[in-house]
């Protein structure tokens, strides 16, 4: 590197120094936004896959719905952490809205079925 | 973007903890003094202070009370974009009437629920609501703010934004975090175990406030959790996850048709009019049935449905004092010839479960050790969430001091609103509570304005005092907001003495402990305020005293 491209580089280093943190803060938003979101899609579709199942199997609807919802908190906070802990982000932006969308769709399902 | 497992966990504890941790501070504390709410009620509304009664005779007090209650012009233009045409110029077709009271509750508060013909939905029913004072009857101002259950308890689980429940929202995102921040904190533990053999002598200070972080945080790690989880669970139904009403609305329809036909409890109106049997006759029997199974006998929520029609119905509902399970152990009869439809059966096992956990937060039971219990458990959790914005802002202020951020600055500054200007705000009201004339128009409104009239006070004052912080340096604003709750905690004991004339020595010998026990509160709030004030002020002085005794001479040392 020659010394007229050091400083030039120097000169730059504040610029590229926002950029990155910018394209960093991007990120961890997206992180946020798929645990938050994408997490309550999918604990939205486990409480209702739930209590449709459920009532289809015989119990009674609010007790159903009372033990779905509370697999469904539990089902929110693992999402929540998987959501961080998982390497791959992009497989976290599949696994949570694309599996509340099937959940809530088997929901949807069991309800045409029945009522 | 993390390194590994733990530091992902670290930054979901970290960041998520206090963004929402102020929200956090705010439920705990709230939820703690709601524990309490309706001896602060009392304490607030002194027409109020005589003993818990049982619910009175049904024709004697509460049917001409009942028959009184007309809904308020403001529930009728609350009600009118509900309704296809005009709203109608009279109201006597009632749909339902109740009674509510608590092993804790001298007034009785009444609901009634009027039929409004051509309102969109059927069913859904113009409310107005009265407070009588069961004893005889007598109509009680309904204006005057219930400190203790009309605000602290809504503040802990809404934050008193309705706003399209907006509140209720938030404060479920953070009860969400809380349970996340708590398995975080327990991965991260493991890690930070190791260091705690690690010695670390010029961070004495940090170990200690980390010490009690995770002090508060583990001893009470269940309270923590199950409250949190609860919370969230007593609302999941309604607000968070409404399948019922909305994506399964039609399984939830169908549901309540065959539930009707099965617990012969008739959904609708028939349109026949019919007349009331002894309702009194019904509550003894109610009462004798309950006896009979063994279960402490008191009635806690009397229900009307359909009231003049054939199809009425007459519910009567046990108050649960003597479990943790929130029961109704309902038993239900015909309104007009007052035979029984059916007594509510056994729970099923989900709805036992449901029952404990509703019940274990709503705290029904009479057992008084355990109510103080749940005092220090939400208390304890405002210490934890207190600790780490400390830890926070303690970790980072000298860096942040070399570097010229901000950042430590300013969220000391928040922690200092959030914990001491907390505790001043919910003292600015019950003073204000004391001070306002008894008969100012608005006056709920003007104490409210109190309330956050003081914490904005504190948040202004916490960030005018907050430039020593970017130094490296303590916020004097701890201190000074600490001798402000010593002396505004006194201050409401003072006043409640001069405005009511109830002091400690009157209220202690006559067994008001709901008064005594707010006073004596604010007196130990006082006492714990001012030693802590006195603690930030000696160790303040410390710091600044060998400056001066060196003199201006060794600036480097």
């Amino acid at each position: 590197m020659s010394h007229d491209e050091a400083t030039a580089m120097s000169r730059a280093s504040p610029a590229i120094a926002s950029a990155t943190g910018r394209r960093r803060g991007l990120r961890f938003a997206s992180r946020v936004l798929v645990a938050v979101l994408g997490g309550y899609a999918f604990a939205w579709g486990v409480v209702a896959a739930g209590t449709a199942l459920m009532y289809a199997a015989g119990m009674g609807f609010h007790d159903a719905e009372f033990l779905s919802s509370l697999l469904g908190v539990l089902a929110l906070l693992v999402a929540l952490l998987w959501a961080f802990a998982v390497r791959r982000e992009w497989l976290a932006w599949v696994v949570l809205p694309g599996g509340g969308t099937v959940l809530a769709g088997v929901a949807s399902l069991v309800q045409a079925l029945l009522a | 973007m993390f390194q590994g497992f733990r530091q992902a966990m670290a930054w979901v504890h970290t960041w998520f903890g206090l963004v929402l941790g102020f929200v956090l501070m705010a439920a705990f504390f709230f939820g703690a003094l709601s524990v309490f709410d309706r001896e602060i009620d009392r304490w607030a509304i002194p027409a109020t202070r005589f003993e818990p009664q049982p619910m009175p005779s049904f024709d004697a007090v509460l049917r001409p009370a009942f028959e009184r209650i007309q809904p308020t012009p403001e529930a009728i233009e609350a009600m009118r974009p509900r309704v296809d045409g005009p709203m109608p110029a009279q109201y006597d077709t009632v749909g339902t009437w109740s009674a509510y009271t608590t092993h804790r509750d001298p007034v009785l508060q009444l609901f009634a629920g009027f039929v409004v013909p051509n309102a969109r939905h059927a069913g859904d029913l113009l409310w107005a609501d009265a407070t009588i004072d069961p004893r005889d009857g007598r109509p009680l101002p309904d204006d005057r703010l219930k400190v203790g259950s009309g605000f602290f308890f809504p503040l802990h689980y809404g934050l008193t934004l309705d706003w399209r429940n907006l509140g209720i929202w938030i404060v479920g995102l953070s009860a969400l975090v809380m349970l996340a921040a708590l398995a975080t904190g327990v991965v991260m533990h493991r890690h930070l175990f190791r260091e705690f053999f690690t010695f670390r002598p010029d961070r004495a200070r940090l170990r200690s406030v980390l010490d009690l972080h995770n002090l508060t945080g583990v001893v009470a790690l269940p309270f923590h959790f199950f409250f949190a989880l609860t919370g969230l669970l007593i609302f999941a139904a309604t607000y968070y996850f409404p399948v019922g009403h909305t994506q399964l609305h039609e399984l939830h329809d169908l549901n309540a048709r065959l539930e009707a036909g099965r617990t012969g409890l008739p959904h609708e109106r028939a349109g026949v009019a019919a007349g009331l049997a002894d309702v009194d006759a019904m509550v003894a029997d109610a009462r004798r049935r309950w006896a009979e199974d063994g279960k402490a006998g008191d009635v806690g929520f009397l229900v009307l449905q359909h009231v003049g029609d054939a199809n009425g119905y007459v519910s009567v509902y046990r108050a649960g004092t003597d479990r943790i399970a929130l029961v109704g152990d309902g038993i239900h009869y015909r309104a007009a010839t007052g035979e029984l439809i059916r007594e509510d059966p056994a729970p099923t096992p989900v709805e036992r479960m449901a029952q404990f956990l509703t019940g274990l937060h709503l705290q029904h039971f009479r057992h008084w050790l355990l109510r103080w219990l749940y005092v220090l458990g939400g208390l304890a959790g405002a210490v934890c969430i207190a600790t780490g914005f400390v830890f926070f802002v303690e970790k980072r202020k000298r860096q942040h001091a070399r570097q010229g951020r901000q950042g430590a600055r300013v969220v000391d500054a928040l922690a200092v609103a959030a914990v001491t200007g907390m505790v001043l705000a919910a003292l600015g009201i019950l003073v204000a509570n004391r001070l306002l004339p008894e008969d100012l128009p608005a006056r709920a409104t003007w104490e409210r304005c109190a309330f956050w009239g003081t914490w904005m006070a504190a948040l202004l004052h916490a960030a005018w005092r907050s430039a020593p912080v970017a130094q490296g340096l303590p916020n004097p604003a701890w201190r000074e907001q600490a001798t402000a709750i010593a002396v505004l905690a006194v201050s409401a004991a003072v006043l409640n003495w001069i405005t009511t004339g109830d002091h400690l020595l009157r209220t202690l010998g006559a067994g008001n402990w709901p008064v005594a026990g707010v006073d004596l509160a604010l007196l130990a709030t006082a006492a714990i305020a001012a030693a802590g004030a006195w603690r930030l002020r000696r160790r303040a002085r410390a710091v600044a005293t060998p400056r001066h005794a060196v003199g201006p001479e060794p600036r480097h040392a």
